[in-house]
């Protein structure tokens, strides 16, 4: 009788955390994600970092999860662009790139990486264009290539790349005649684009809406 | 069986209700709290995040012990075991972690431009952005702080030093021939084009025991690890027309770089009137090839080649002939090559550096038709070994090794010499806290020809005054090996050798920065030449008189460097000025006197603005050098005659625009807008009763020209200019 409890309770220990745990980790990612969906452009830094840390948090409990990693990293990125100086940018953005190393090593070639890989660039190529083209544009443009090819039905290389075209000046080969093909591009994946599971990256079509608007 | 149902509900029972609250504050160092932080018990879900005075509170299930962690931007991550019986507060104070900002950085003699570090002076684009430097690096520098400008010779004279004791060394290999031929009175551009490198190091003395054979100082450049651009490029301009091809391979394992180009001075000649009377016009051609391999993840090979070929011939000023004038002419070749090799290992805690490079430079050179010819040879090796150790301590050891084979015609004699020089070298890098740092080196080298050795310590430290300045100071002794000049007729000198002593403060502060920086650099065992005639000044003489080592001289002085990118809206502006008092015994000197390349004060202003409506960057430059010493047989002192000073303004701009879609660059510059008739040195007749100005090779002049990229992908951002 004896070895019986033992085994109860052994198993008891061992399994039910598994499966508490795999349902606690959907409802943490979920619940992160809604939080971070809820978010707008005026979104203070301060919530943006609750943010990153709950889906930090998971990445420590799930350290075969690529997700929390690529979530986290993304949230940084938008942390980036909130930064009051360079340094503060580069603080951001070098933790985006630290979580983006984490989730390769988890989740080698994959396309949503490579979309971020390229946003992290881009973000540091903002914090001081003028001195940092030459190194972080090529390494943009590289993501979204290696995007693109690892999946082709995917749009968030398009958006990325039809975003920074519309911000570029028509003599530097921007604007929306440029822009404008690679935004419909993107609007046209979004139509078919059905992400692997709910807690796949799904953003980008509401970033596009308001530059769309432009292209008529 | 009862007690098993009632062990299980207990455990069961006691999971549901002994739910723990955790709660405290996270504050740094000082005391002041730190909202935001992540603070969460190790494999759980359990934890929460700071509020704005610093305080977090969460429950967990967790029952006995647990870690908890805590973890801030730019902080050190805290852990901290915690038995979850009772909830009283807890307190954390976290540590700043170390970055650029908060962490001293040796800077005493040093003026970096990097795109890797974000807290340096300059950035790679300023040398092909400032009005003045003509996209050349040796001008560029030129402009900085410590440097005189001599306009009638070629390379670096930092700090009192001559144009022969600074040397170029690109990825750690010396370059022997890093100018282009050099002509009687002409200053000649640097063989290599600034978008090459990804990074530039000028030193201005005291530099690190990884380098030696430099008396002053050593311009530093790194090539970049990848191309800038995809595809085919072509450039006009009124001196040379050239192609480009780069591209890399999908994997990004591998790319290539290739350039050709021809040039031909004519146009630029009938359009800007020369003060130089051409018999040939520089005539010349190029190419070289790059290539990248990555063969693992942490490895890097990298080669790259140049070929060139230039003719030339003037009939030049010289006093010391009846016709006053002599012909010169000049056909050139230079083969350089090199490659190295890094890698690391360790999770990048070793780091090797390695490399070998190979040039050849021939000069077919006639003076009056007599034969002046030379050549030069050198192979080298290189091999370095960084162990990285926490708190940014490091270590590292490496040798190199090279053999140099120097000849030259001096009107039908033939002279030739070669030298194996190998070096050893160590560092040490050490981090007292964040506010203290010491680099403490010993170089090692020995030279075959002279058979001697030297020993020469180096040490450089840095304190953190404050959030955004520190004080450096630099310490060293330099050897150099005497000018071959010398050695063709005497092996038994000895090595020359500089001590330098620079203390240095900077403030860098939301994009302004001001460093002054104070120098005494003393010179022992000079080369002295005995002729047993009158003092000749002219420089293309051979040094044919008896020789020793018995000179010397000191240099000191201070220089300032001011940059503001902030004021303004959109203006970039700094301001150099530097001061320098500097005598020697040396050469043919018979008295210690100040040599004629120093000019005491160089004041130099640039300023830049991108305007964004016309995409067109503007830059201005001017400069000011006081008269420099010259020599008049008719003055009863020595040197004490200085010539007027020297003033430059110039202008330059550069355009982006597409043409069928396809990137163009144009860009114009002028020099001297204000047609000064700047005079460098003058020269007198043997007898001493004439004298003849020696100036620019043009007043005022200006250069167009433009590219354009013949392929889609050459992707360029808004402020690319």
């Amino acid at each position: 009788m004896k070895t019986l409890v033992i085994l109860l309770i052994s198993t008891l220990g061992t399994v039910a955390p598994v499966w508490a745990q795999s349902d606690q980790y959907k409802q943490a990612m979920s619940q992160a994600i809604g939080n971070l969906q809820t978010q707008t452009l005026q979104t203070s830094a301060a919530d943006l970092q609750a943010i990153a840390n709950q889906f930090e948090r998971i990445a420590s409990v799930e350290t075969k999860e690529w997700l929390p990693r690529y979530y986290a990293g993304l949230v940084y990125v938008y942390l980036g662009f909130t930064g009051k100086d360079e340094a503060a940018k580069d603080k951001y953005l070098d933790q985006a790139d630290a979580h983006l190393k984490a989730a390769e090593a988890l989740a080698p070639d994959n396309d949503e990486l490579a979309v971020l890989k390229a946003y992290i660039a881009q973000s540091r190529m903002v914090v001081d264009p003028m001195n940092r083209w030459q190194q972080y544009g090529p390494l943009a443009q590289a993501g979204i290539e290696k995007a693109k090819s690892l999946n082709a039905a995917n749009p968030r290389p398009y958006v990325l790349e039809g975003t920074s075209l519309m911000y570029t000046p028509e003599q530097f080969g921007g604007g929306p005649t440029t822009a404008c093909p690679v935004l419909k591009q993107a609007a046209e994946k979004f139509t078919t684009f059905k992400p692997a599971s709910d807690l796949s990256p799904n953003w980008g079509q509401k970033q596009i809406e308001p530059l769309l608007a432009k292209c008529k | 069986m009862k007690p098993v149902y009632f062990l299980v509900g207990l455990l069961l029972s006691s999971a549901a209700t002994a739910q723990i609250k955790l709660t405290g504050r996270v504050l740094d160092q000082k005391g002041h709290a730190l909202p935001g932080a992540n603070v969460f018990l190790r494999g759980t879900y359990d934890g929460g995040n700071t509020d704005s005075t610093g305080t977090f509170q969460f429950t967990t299930l967790r029952s006995d012990t647990a870690t908890l962690l805590v973890s801030y931007i730019g902080y050190e991550s805290f852990s901290q075991k915690l038995t979850l019986d009772k909830s009283t507060p807890l307190i954390i104070r976290l540590q700043e972690a170390a970055n650029e900002l908060n962490t001293v950085v040796i800077t005493a003699g040093s003026f970096e431009a990097s795109d890797e570090k974000r807290m340096t002076m300059l950035k790679p684009m300023d040398i092909v952005t400032t009005a003045g430097a003509n996209a050349d690096i040796t001008a560029a520098m030129n402009l900085l702080p410590g440097t005189q400008r001599v306009g009638e010779q070629t390379g670096l004279f930092v700090r009192g030093g001559s144009g022969e004791e600074a040397k170029v060394v690109i990825d750690g290999m010396i370059v022997q021939n890093p100018y282009f031929s050099s002509m009687p009175d002409v200053q000649s551009r640097g063989r290599f084009q600034p978008f090459m490198f990804k990074g530039t190091s000028f030193s201005t003395g005291g530099y690190s025991a990884q380098y030696g054979q430099a008396l002053s100082s050593v311009l530093l450049l790194n090539t970049t690890d990848k191309t800038q651009n995809e595809g085919l490029g072509l450039s006009v301009n009124l001196a040379n027309t050239g192609l480009s091809y780069d591209h890399t391979d999908r994997a990004d394992k591998s790319s290539i770089s290739a350039t050709a180009y021809y040039g031909n001075l004519k146009p630029l000649f009938t359009l800007v009137r020369q003060n130089i009377d051409w018999t040939k016009v520089p005539e010349f051609a190029g190419t070289s090839l790059t290539h990248r391999l990555r063969p693992s993840k942490t490895g890097m090979l990298k080669f790259y080649g140049m070929y060139s070929a230039s003719q030339l011939g003037i009939n030049f000023i010289d006093p010391s002939s009846d016709a006053g004038k002599t012909a010169f002419n000049q056909q050139n070749t230079n083969f350089f090559t090199t490659s190295t090799y890094t890698d690391s290992w360790a999770d990048g805690r070793w780091l090797l550096y390695s490399g070998l490079s190979y040039s050849y430079d021939t000069d077919a050179t006639t003076f009056d038709a007599y034969d002046f010819g030379r050549s030069s040879e050198r192979l080298q090796g290189r091999a370095v070994l960084t162990r990285l150790l926490p708190r940014n301590n490091s270590f590292l050891f490496g040798t190199e090794a090279s053999r140099v084979t120097l000849r030259n015609t001096v009107m039908g004699t033939r002279y030739a010499l070669h030298d194996n020089y190998a070096a050893l070298f160590v560092e040490s890098q050490t981090y007292l806290g964040r506010n203290l740092a010491i680099q403490l080196g010993l170089r090692g080298e020995y030279s075959s020809v002279i058979d001697r050795f030297n020993l020469a310590p180096r040490l450089s430290m840095a304190y953190k005054t404050g959030l955004y300045s520190q004080v450096s100071l630099a310490y060293g002794q330099f050897y150099q090996t005497p000018d071959y000049r010398y050695l063709y007729l005497n092996r038994t000198l000895t090595y020359e050798r500089a001590d330098h002593l620079i203390l240095n403060y900077q403030i860098i502060r939301n994009k302004r920065t001001f460093r002054i920086e104070t120098f005494y650099k003393n010179y022992a065992e000079l080369v002295r030449e005995f002729t047993g005639q009158p003092y000749d000044a002219n420089p293309y003489r051979f040094p044919i008189g008896q020789t020793d080592n018995s000179g010397n001289g000191y240099a000191q002085g201070f220089d300032i460097f001011w940059r503001d990118q902030k004021t303004i809206n959109g203006l970039d502006y700094w301001v150099t000025y530097s001061y320098v008092d500097s005598k020697r015994l040396f050469q043919q000197f018979s008295v210690t006197a100040t040599p004629t390349f120093i000019s005491t004060h160089n004041i130099s202003l640039i300023g830049k603005r991108y305007f964004e409506k016309i995409s067109t960057n503007i830059g201005l430059t001017y400069t000011i050098s006081s008269g420099r010493p010259y020599y008049n047989p008719n003055s009863e002192t020595f040197l004490a005659d200085r010539t007027p000073m020297v003033n430059n303004l110039s202008f330059s701009a550069s355009h982006i625009t597409r043409i069928h879609k396809n990137l163009v660059v144009l860009y114009a510059s002028a020099d001297n807008i204000l047609n000064t008739h700047n005079v460098y040195t003058y020269r007198y007749t043997p007898d001493g009763k004439t004298r003849y100005a020696v100036g620019p090779q043009s007043y005022r002049s200006f250069f167009v020209g433009g590219m354009i990229m013949l392929s889609r992908k050459a992707k360029v951002n808004v402020k690319d200019l």
